[in-house]
């Protein structure tokens, strides 16, 4: 037996390195990137998103005032017709009921002066 | 033997009633159908905004058909008159945008090319606004 210990020592040269990390390939774009760019997508779709719905305001609205210029036109031909037929209607009323005495023609079943459309319409 | 009927039955078409109309309130009506109506709408609204505003007052005044008949007289015939201008003028390019609407749902959107042309026609040959 010496007097120096032996003592166990790595190999000459030492051990290789342990690999204990994982040695992935890099995937991709970076995390900051791909948020960064999907806040970006995401503006710019509200952004046209908003455009579309200011468009379709738009659009609606020429169509309600092309409306709103026909108007008075259509009620003035439409209110000429209806006053040729209440007359029409009041003659036959008239013609009817020539011998009851007391009756007005064309009198209003409301105790108002506000003209009410007639709903019922005598027919010859 | 006369009967009532629900006036409703008036605007299907069941009824027609022929009398014609009392010597106050004839008036011969535009007769135009409703692309060459919805084409020239913005003219007329700016053509007849006076008569139009008149008569949207007299309405409001009272809903009578009899209160207002002179007030819709003047503004038929300013439509009358108005679209007897854009025939003389520019019945081409009107025709061109109306036949589009037609076509089209009667959307001013998908016409906007023959809307334009029309337009520059109107305001080229016709100073009225």
């Amino acid at each position: 037996m010496s007097a120096v210990p032996q003592q166990e020592l790595p190999r000459p040269g030492g051990f290789p390195e342990i690999r204990y990390k994982r040695y992935l390939p890099k995937l991709g774009p970076s995390g900051l990137v791909l948020f960064s760019g999907i806040t970006l997508m995401c503006t710019f779709g509200l952004y046209r998103t908003g455009q579309g719905i200011h468009e379709r305001r738009e659009l609606e609205r020429e169509k309600v005032w092309s409306r709103i210029y026909l108007i008075p036109m259509l009620q003035a031909e439409a209110d000429r017709d209806t006053y040729r037929r209440e007359v029409a209607a009041r003659e036959r009323e008239a013609q009817i009921m020539k011998n009851v005495k007391g009756w007005k023609v064309g009198e209003s079943v409301y105790n108002s002066k506000r003209y009410t459309p007639q709903t019922h319409v005598v027919l010859p | 033997m006369s009967t009532h009927r629900e006036a409703t039955n008036l605007s299907t078409g069941k009824f027609v009633d022929p009398t014609p109309a009392p010597s106050e309130s004839a008036h011969p009506e535009v007769g135009a159908t409703s692309a060459p109506l919805k084409s020239a709408a913005f003219f007329i609204g700016a053509y007849c905004k006076d008569y139009n505003e008149d008569f949207l007052l007299c309405k409001d005044e009272n809903n009578d058909p009899a209160h207002c008949l002179k007030e819709g007289r003047k503004v038929t015939r300013c439509a009358m008159d108005l679209i007897n201008k854009l025939r003389e003028n520019c019945e081409k390019e009107w025709e061109t945008h109306y036949k589009c609407l037609e076509k089209h749902n009667q959307e001013y959107y998908a016409c906007r090319k023959q809307e334009s042309t029309f337009n520059e026609c109107v305001f080229s040959k016709l100073v009225m606004l």
